[in-house]
């Protein structure tokens, strides 16, 4: 018996250590922005999460509890509108973000780092006043401003990526001021 | 220089005498294949100069009496008298007093019958329509010296009598010293077959005169910004069919579209050199937007320019030795020159606070430059197109109170203008001659039509 005792010992040791040392904690998803709403938790009685074997990355998919497709977010419809970020807009022939740009920008900035599997292009739109050439290149200047912007609020750059419409889809194609102020604008295209 | 209108050169003229000589040599090669036909000796190129020439082109005469040979002559008078009249060289006899003189004889005609209404040239046209086939003989007479000037059999497929009219007038033309329009194309942007959002944009290309208008692109994405090869088989363009702008080039005749600015970031507005094996477009891959030269397969792709404001819209010189293009660095955007590695840059507009879109006159014989302005400052943003000759740096004005115009493209003989202009809702395709006179609007189809590019 007592022979036996060390080996025993040290093969239940090598069980209890290699156990402790393999075994895997629940992955905890921490993705505020995937939960229904602010304070509805689900109720205790949920399924409790599964293991995932996800890294996580900065751009790695956090995939949503209960949610293993992961459409945890809407994303733009086939006609590049109705996405989850609102426009932004810009004064005339002018690419600088205003104060109520700026305040619609920092919302954007927060649901992208909510939403880490989301990528984002951002269309630089203009009116239809001025040439084509001129306006590709304001629309340019414009998308890239956001992204800057954006950046400069955390958003990895990876995530983004920018894109001159100029004035060749006009949200409005009317020809009066109010068309032009919604036409000149930055848009949000999300993907995952 | 430009040519002045030189007047007439009297009928004693040995240099006419001389080239009415050739023009019999010509009549004796009188057999000659659409496309095929030879251009006169440059030493025949006097025979008809000057605004003093007044032409006479009498209806074609059908060579047979079935409707099939006859609508082909309706067709081929009409489009030849409208060509020969767009080209802006000659004179014509009014119409109008064709009636009051005998039958004309296609075989002999009597030459002191178009001298009595003031006709210099007679251009006779027969036609014949016989199964597929249609045949367009032409002959273009001197009245003065009782001559043949051109004798030309053209036959071909029946079923575009416009195009033969085509061929006959630039043959016709060719006698002066200048180039023929009338089988050149323009390409141009439309939205004419986006049915459902996002609107699409596609390409199309038409005869100079508006119709025949084919499609080009078929993607449903943005394609805009076309611009002709200098051996008219290909377009260039800006396609937004990946996603990112970016520089297609389509081999229009065989059917196949390359991107050839791949991880080029966002590239715009390509324009081919002269020797088209060049192409000049702007793109911002170095982060700002600037003007890049590439070879025409889109290989060794490098940056001209370097400056804070964005540089756009490039335009080749007819030598290709320099470049003109639009940039905001001093504030408002502004046309430039430099030369085409990127050095000597230059500002050259001054008048106005918003220049942009230059096109180069392709033409030596012009050093000028066709661009799009806001003239009238205040009240709504109104462009129009502008002309500013390169010596004098004098502009003259080119559209005035049509809607707002821009764009411009040079006709490949320097002597036109085509440009976009919106006249209510609409943008359409217009043509003007340098002076900004004759302007017309082409009837090039539905929807708005924009950017057009004046093809060879």
């Amino acid at each position: 018996m007592k022979r036996h005792s060390v080996p025993v010992v040290l093969v239940a040791l090598v069980l209890l250590t290699g156990c402790g040392g393999t075994k895997r904690k629940p992955a905890v998803l921490t993705d505020p922005g995937a939960r229904p709403s602010a304070g509805a938790y689900p109720p205790a009685t949920a399924t409790p999460e599964p293991e995932q074997p996800v890294t996580e990355g900065p751009d790695i998919a956090a995939v949503a509890p209960g949610n293993p497709s992961g459409e945890d977010f809407s994303v733009n419809d086939a006609s590049g509108e109705n996405g989850p970020l609102e426009d932004i807009r810009f004064e005339y022939d002018r690419a600088e973000i205003g104060d109520a740009a700026r305040a619609t920008l920092e919302k954007h900035a927060l649901w992208l780092q909510n939403h880490r599997a989301a990528k984002v292009t951002v269309e630089g739109h203009c009116d239809e006043r001025g040439t084509v050439d001129y306006n590709i290149a304001l629309g340019d200047k414009r998308a890239r401003a956001v992204k800057d912007y954006l950046a400069s609020l955390g958003v990895a750059g990876d995530r983004m990526h920018t894109v001159s419409l100029g004035k060749e889809r006009p949200l409005d194609p009317s020809s009066n001021e109010q068309a032009f102020a919604k036409n000149r604008r930055a848009h949000f295209v999300v993907s995952r | 220089m430009a040519p002045t209108e030189s007047p007439f050169r009297p009928s004693s003229s040995p240099r006419l005498r001389a080239t009415l000589a050739i023009g019999v040599i010509l009549a004796a090669g009188w057999w000659v294949r659409p496309g095929l036909a030879q251009a006169p000796p440059t030493n025949s190129q006097i025979i008809i100069s000057g605004g003093g020439q007044r032409f006479a082109v009498p209806d074609c005469l059908p060579r047979a009496g079935d409707e099939a040979s006859r609508e082909a002559c309706r067709t081929i008078t009409q489009v030849l008298r409208a060509d020969l009249k767009f080209e802006g060289l000659f004179q014509f006899v009014p119409e109008s007093l064709f009636s009051a003189l005998p039958p004309l004889n296609p075989e002999n005609p009597n030459f002191e019958d178009w001298r009595s209404v003031g006709a210099n040239i007679l251009v006779i046209t027969r036609a014949q329509v016989t199964g597929g086939e249609l045949v367009l003989e032409v002959r273009v007479f001197s009245i003065d010296g009782k001559q043949v000037m051109l004798m030309r059999r053209y036959p071909g497929r029946a079923d575009n009598p416009r195009s033969f009219a085509h061929i006959a007038s630039d043959d016709i033309v060719a006698l002066t010293q200048y180039r023929g329009v009338a089988r050149t194309k323009i390409a141009f942007t439309s939205d004419r077959d986006a049915t459902k959002p996002p609107r699409g944009k596609e390409l199309y290309i038409v005869d100079y005169d508006g119709f025949n208008a084919k499609r080009i692109t078929v993607n449903n994405s943005l394609n805009i910004l076309p611009a002709w090869s200098p051996d008219g088989r290909s377009l260039a363009y800006t396609s937004y069919r990946q996603g990112s702008p970016a520089i297609f080039v389509a081999r229009i005749y065989e059917g196949r579209s390359d991107n050839i600015t791949k991880n080029e970031g966002q590239a715009f507005a390509p324009t081919f050199s002269p020797d088209g094996k060049r192409i000049a477009y702007a793109s911002n891959k170095s982060g700002n937007m600037e003007i890049w030269i590439a070879n025409a397969d889109g290989t060794g792709a490098h940056r001209i320019t370097s400056s804070q404001g964005s540089d756009t819209a490039p335009t080749w010189s007819p030598t290709g030795q320099e470049i003109a293009f639009t940039s905001d660095r001093a504030g408002s955007p502004q046309i430039y020159l430099m030369d085409s590695e990127g050095l000597n840059v230059r500002r050259l507009t001054t008048v106005g606070n918003w220049n942009d879109a230059p096109a180069w006159n392709p033409s030596k014989e012009y050093s000028e430059i066709a661009y799009t302005s806001r003239l009238e400052v205040g009240g709504p943003v109104s462009f129009d197109i502008a002309v500013i000759d390169l010596a004098t740096r004098q502009v003259r004005q080119v559209t005035s109170g049509r809607g707002s115009c821009e764009y411009p493209s040079w006709a490949p003989n320097g002597r036109h203008l085509v440009f976009s202009c919106k006249r209510g809702n609409t943008w359409q395709i217009t043509v003007s001659d340098r002076e900004g006179r004759a302007i017309d609007t082409l009837s090039a189809g539905a929807g708005n039509n924009v950017q057009p590019d004046w093809g060879p």
